[in-house]
């Protein structure tokens, strides 16, 4: 609060305060008073006036300054009630009290809102659970029966089912990831097994190299994350994957590389957004977009960087990029 | 060999049972799950497939209960994708983790690699008269031998452990997968044909017999 803007904010205060005084000074020239008494009478009040302007200036000041850099200080404003103490003049305790209640609504507002979706997100863990089982049951009973012909039907079910999983868990508060040291290799190798049966069919070659690195990330994760890689793959065309491991000082690289039909520049910046289905999204296979935001905000919330390159009807290499944090492995 | 299953959505138990008796195992279900733990100490069984999520007790708990009297190799399943679930699983003594739909090959792969590893005694594995290390992954016979390369080795070990039954090539397949060989179906015959020539030079000709449009038989 700066004090021109306090007097700015107070000038009709003082119009008023001047023809009041223009008034009595033509009073008391009306009735003959001395000169010097004038002038004395005028400081006076003059004095009395600043002085009274000054002390309201000066209340108000330290109160709203600390307000100001509280508010500036606070990463979630809301909480800025939290931090006030009520102030002793009128107007900023009705603020005072203003704020506060409206912040109590909001956090009232936003903590049922945080229930609702948190509620949400656990029957969705419970459903996927659920609906896991007769997957299972039927992946079972296809293969006792010596039936082959669903099983790519239910792996895809499957597909989908962990896309809905890993969605919910992207966006969600809770730490429901543990993350420890992981084997690329291992990983990579849960991934190409359960896709075997469409790799092979579409005569796709796998290769890998340098994998026996271990990265702090948590399994089940990356797991998915390298599914939706590879289900992309899958999706456009691809006849090669190439899966390499890089280690540096400071971090480990997996690079992802497909042959397939890549991805044009203008929409490379943005194949992480949400819904971002592009030009390969309406060209080619039916595409929610939702795949890549997944695996960007996975990846996000285990610290990992994820980027992309390509060449249109070359190649696509997506790049997962472990951080080596030593201070992990001491937590 | 007998497996007790601990399973309790009924449908999936059944069919679970169904695969393991056709592959050559006997089973035996638990239904009353307040006295699972007592079953699990009371059976003979030589491997446990325990659920996580059971009504009335955690698979979890009761794993560690049975641990504390018993090393009978337990594999976990469970349809949740947590690593929590796992890492607590592995450090209660569990020797496998399974995440449900579950591919019934690998199920199959994994029960016997930990049958295997929990029977291992130190005496090697021998065919006819050919002694067989895996370690150095040879096989030899009198004064002869023959390396085979780590897809050959895959491929024979699956073929002796049900020897003079068929194998199909999804199953062999699955196995080289398994091990992270990403081979494809031009390789594996030709891995095929190379072990078919080791073991003739071994004086075993003809020993694997194709069996068309159903897979491999090791004679």
């Amino acid at each position: 609060m700066k004090l021109t803007e306090f007097i700015r904010d107070r000038l009709t205060a003082y119009l008023i305060y001047a023809i009041t005084w223009a008034l009595v000074l033509v009073f008391l020239i009306a009735f003959q008073v001395p000169a010097e008494a004038i002038i004395i009478v005028s400081i006076l009040v003059l004095l009395g006036v600043t002085a009274a302007e000054l002390w309201a200036f000066l209340r108000k000041k330290g109160y709203y300054d600390k307000l100001t850099s509280d508010l500036s200080q606070l990463d979630k404003k809301y909480l800025l009630s939290e931090m006030l103490d009520e102030p002793e003049f009128l107007d900023g305790r009705i603020l005072y009290s203003t704020i506060c209640e409206a912040d109590k609504s909001m956090c009232e507002h936003i903590a049922e809102y945080r229930r609702e979706s948190s509620d949400f997100r656990e029957y969705i863990e419970l459903w996927v659970h659920e609906i896991k089982l007769p997957v299972a049951g039927l992946q079972l009973m296809c293969h006792n029966d010596g039936n082959t012909r669903y099983s790519e039907q239910l792996r895809r079910i499957d597909e989908y089912i962990e896309n809905v999983l890993y969605y919910a868990r992207s966006g969600s508060a809770e730490k429901d990831y543990i993350i420890k040291p992981v084997l690329l290799k291992r990983i990579f190798g849960d991934v190409a097994v359960r896709n075997r049966g469409e790799l092979q069919e579409r005569g796709i070659s796998l290769s890998t190299s340098d994998l026996e690195y271990e990265v702090m990330t948590d399994g089940k994760w990356l797991s998915f994350i390298l599914g939706q890689l590879m289900s992309n793959s899958l999706k456009y065309e691809a006849t090669e994957i190439t899966v390499t491991g890089e280690d540096f000082a400071d971090r480990t690289v997996l690079n992802f590389r497909d042959n397939g039909i890549g991805i044009p520049v203008s929409d490379l910046p943005h194949i992480f957004e949400k819904s971002f289905t592009g030009e390969n999204g309406r060209t080619h296979t039916k595409s929610t977009g939702m795949g890549l935001y997944i695996v960007k905000k996975l990846c996000d919330r285990l610290g990992h960087a994820v980027e992309a390159s390509s060449v249109q009807g070359e190649f696509t290499e997506i790049a997962i990029i472990f951080g080596r944090n030593e201070l992990y492995r001491f937590e | 060999m007998k497996i007790l299953i601990i399973e309790d959505d009924s449908a999936l138990r059944d069919e679970l049972a169904l695969l393991l008796k056709n592959a050559g195992y006997e089973t035996e279900c638990v239904t009353d799950f307040a006295s699972a733990v007592v079953q699990m100490k009371s059976s003979s069984a030589d491997l446990i497939l325990l659920d996580i999520n059971l009504p009335e007790v955690n698979g979890e708990t009761l794993l560690q209960d049975f641990r504390r009297q018993s090393s009978t190799p337990v594999i976990m399943l469970t349809s949740r994708t947590s690593e929590l679930d796992e890492v607590l699983s592995m450090s209660y003594g569990a020797d496998d983790f399974i995440t449900k739909p579950y591919n019934p090959t690998i199920l199959l792969l994994r029960i016997s690699a930990v049958l295997k590893r929990s029977a291992k005694t130190g005496t090697s594995q021998t065919y006819h008269d050919a002694e067989v290390s895996t370690v150095k992954g040879s096989l030899t016979r009198g004064s002869s031998e023959q390396i085979l390369t780590k897809n050959e080795m895959i491929i024979f070990q699956l073929l002796l452990d049900r020897i003079g039954e068929i194998v199909t090539r999804d199953e062999l397949m699955t196995a080289l997968w398994d091990n992270d060989e990403f081979v494809n179906d031009n390789a594996l015959s030709v891995n095929i044909s190379r072990l078919r020539g080791k073991l003739a030079e071994l004086g075993y000709p003809d020993a694997i017999e194709t069996r068309k449009k159903q897979g491999y038989v090791l004679k």
